[in-house]
């Protein structure tokens, strides 16, 4: 176990690495002066060139990359085009908004995603069953965009019961989370049922009906607890997928997260910030895979790592 | 040695194959077919199907909500009618008396299409009468939202088709490789694709459009990009399951080259996941585009783009919802053709693996 996990650590590291190489190579490919690229549209010439000493932009490529490396692992990210402050302090105050809102996310694709397909497994082939993964095809197929407009044009717009957009309190977090999480349900449900499925149809779960256990039980405390391991490991992989799923939600409600971070200096040219975005949003993605695969054998005992 | 048994059921040859009859069986691949069949045809014919230019401008129709039409005409006789909609220069909505037939098949407004190999002024219906009929509504400009939405089609279609172009030409040979000769090429891809694969769905699109800029070319090319690591990971994967099995060994013992048993024994076993995955990746390459059309970072006006038109939309939802309803609902349904089509493939191509 502790060879696997020392051994899981290990094979993030390239990874990681190569990330850090795409994200300086971002600004370095796109087509521009990078200097200019980094400093602004409107940048004095004396920013320009503090720009170009402080990334070492005159110097070659590999001295670049090897600055940018150290920079970033001593926190420096740069500084924001737009608002002049470090990008390390723009990211600290959005990436909490993101999060709250995946954990939102998450909350609501657990809550319909699970029962769904609990649902569908047990009754298998009637009406539920053809609903629940149909709603699941559909939740898949539906553009998260579209969605968050419709679910503001229906319950802030016409019934009032929530806020058009912004964020602090709960109610604002609501259908934010619903839209991003509703993709995520599908998936979860679909899995499930799958899960539950194969499971319903093994033998130990002939046997504890044939000795006569009542069927919720069957359902719930033989089979359930089952299938759910491989839904909780697809679960913390989605997990890492809400945070793509975000930069699009967070643009209709006007959320200030991590994702409306991204777009909007995309849209105004601010590649230091657009990189920062990228970078924690990847490196984030990574890590919460990572933890996922390591709780996994703690989570189902059948798993050896050798 | 067994003897060769004949075979019992005596299957003619005109049957066709197994897998094909099971896809023909399942109503979730026919509703697929036609969402998907419907998608193609408007997008390959948008000038006939839309009774207006996509960019027509019209100041006396800005959101101008879908027409209602009527059954009966003046005199009470049957058809199709309507009646003039605008809006007043101090931005009323004004319906007017008169009422005015739709006719099928009419002559309009001359287009081009294809390159020029298509030209004609004939259009599927329009209005008989001095007034503009606009079926779905009109948008912020006062262009026809359906006349949008078929060109828009077209645009879809393309994103979609050279998207997965670009990932199967790239990353079909790329999982090959690596799957079949192993070594460092596979070392080094593979952590190419760990890299693209951490920057989560839209993400490597978004970050490739960053990098190259904006525009449909981009993000056709964005999108393709962002298909290559998933089929690079799939291939690779069935042909390591496939690559010691007897046939192959088989093969290599009569000498054959390594790419002709890549090419002729390995991808043929490996098809049917690459069939699938393609129709479940048209529909991702289709939601990314118009995600990437929502957010700005794709098509640009006046081009009519599906997430572009929705992004529009959104700034008057509350007074005009139509404008971002309906490319919503088309961007809905193609994708969930897509996705039928791809899970009614996987349920017809491999029956034992569950949903």
């Amino acid at each position: 176990m502790t060879t696997y996990i020392l051994r899981r650590l290990l094979t993030v590291i390239p990874t990681l690495l190569g990330v850090l190489l795409a994200v300086f190579l971002m600004v370095r490919l796109a087509p521009g002066d990078p200097a200019q690229l980094l400093a602004g549209e409107f940048a004095t010439p004396e920013t320009l060139a503090d720009i170009r000493q402080r990334f070492g932009l005159d110097q070659p490529w590999y001295t670049q990359l090897g600055l940018y490396t150290l920079n970033v692992f001593r926190g420096d990210l740069g500084e924001s085009v737009r608002t002049r402050k470090p990008v390390t302090y723009e990211l600290s105050q959005y990436f909490p908004n993101t999060l709250r809102l995946t954990l939102g996310a998450m909350l609501v694709a657990l809550l319909i995603g699970i029962p769904a397909g609990i649902i569908a497994a047990i009754r298998p082939g009637t009406i539920f069953d053809l609903l629940a993964m149909l709603g699941a095809l559909i939740g898949v197929s539906m553009p998260v965009f579209w969605f968050g407009l419709m679910a503001i044009l229906i319950f802030s717009v016409q019934l009032g019961w929530f806020p058009v957009a912004g964020t602090g309190t709960l109610r604002h977090l609501i259908l934010p989370a619903i839209t991003l999480g509703i993709g995520t349900a599908a998936i979860l449900a679909r899995m499930t049922r799958s899960a539950m499925l194969e499971v319903l149809s093994q033998d130990y779960i002939r046997t504890a009906r044939a000795k006569g256990v009542a069927g919720r039980v069957v359902i719930f405390k033989h089979a359930l607890r089952n299938a759910l391991i491989p839904v909780v490991t697809i679960a913390g992989l989605q997990f890492g997928g809400l945070l793509e799923g975000a930069v699009i939600t967070e643009t209709v409600f006007a959320w200030p997260g991590i994702g409306q971070l991204l777009v909007g200096s995309i849209l105004a040219r601010d590649y230091p910030v657009v990189q920062g975005a990228v970078l924690l949003i990847a490196v984030a993605f990574i890590l919460i895979n990572l933890i996922v695969d390591l709780l996994y054998g703690a989570i189902d005992p059948r798993i050896r790592y050798d | 040695m067994t003897k060769p048994v004949a075979n019992t059921s005596t299957p003619t040859r005109r049957e066709p194959p197994r897998w094909r009859r099971r896809l023909l069986r399942s109503p979730l691949a026919i509703t697929g077919f036609v969402f998907i069949g419907v998608f193609v045809l408007v997008a390959a014919f948008a000038p006939f199907i839309s009774p207006y230019s996509p960019v027509e401008q019209n100041l006396r129709g800005t959101y101008v909500p879908p027409m209602r039409v009527e059954l009966r005409g003046p005199q009470g006789q049957p058809g199709l009618w309507v009646r003039e909609v605008s809006r007043t220069p101090l931005g009323q909505l004004e319906v007017g008396q008169e009422l005015y037939p739709i006719r099928f098949f009419v002559r309009g407004e001359p287009w081009v299409w294809w390159g020029g190999l298509l030209r004609s002024d004939l259009h599927l219906f329009g209005v008989d009468g001095p007034i503009k009929f606009y079926l779905l509504g009109a948008d912020e400009q006062g262009r026809d939202i359906l006349s949008r939405l078929a060109h828009g089609a077209w645009i879809s279609l393309s994103i979609g088709l050279i998207a997965v172009t670009i990932g199967l030409l790239v990353g079909v040979p790329v999982g090959l490789f690596s799957g079949y000769f192993g070594g460092t090429f596979d070392l080094i891809t593979q952590r190419i694709v760990e890299v693209m694969l951490s920057f989560p769905g839209i993400l490597l699109a978004i970050v490739l459009v960053a990098t190259l800029g904006t525009g449909l070319t981009n993000v056709m090319i964005a999108v393709g990009i962002a298909a290559i690591p998933v089929y690079a990971r799939l291939v690779r994967g069935s042909v390591l399951a496939l690559r010691d099995r007897e046939f192959v060994e088989a093969s290599r013992a009569l000498g054959s080259r390594d790419l002709r048993i890549m090419l002729r024994h390995i991808l043929p076993n490996a098809l049917s996941p690459i069939i699938v995955q393609s129709s479940l990746q048209m529909a991702v390459a289709i939601l990314f585009a118009a995600g990437l059309g929502f957010l700005g970072l794709g098509a640009r006006p006046p081009e009519p783009e599906w997430g572009l038109m929705l992004a529009r939309g959104r700034e008057y939802l509350a007074t005009a919802p139509h404008v971002a309803t309906f490319p919503g609902l088309a961007i809905m349904f193609v994708a969930l053709g897509f996705n039928l089509l791809g899970d009614a493939l996987r349920d017809a191509l491999d029956p034992r693996a569950l949903r």
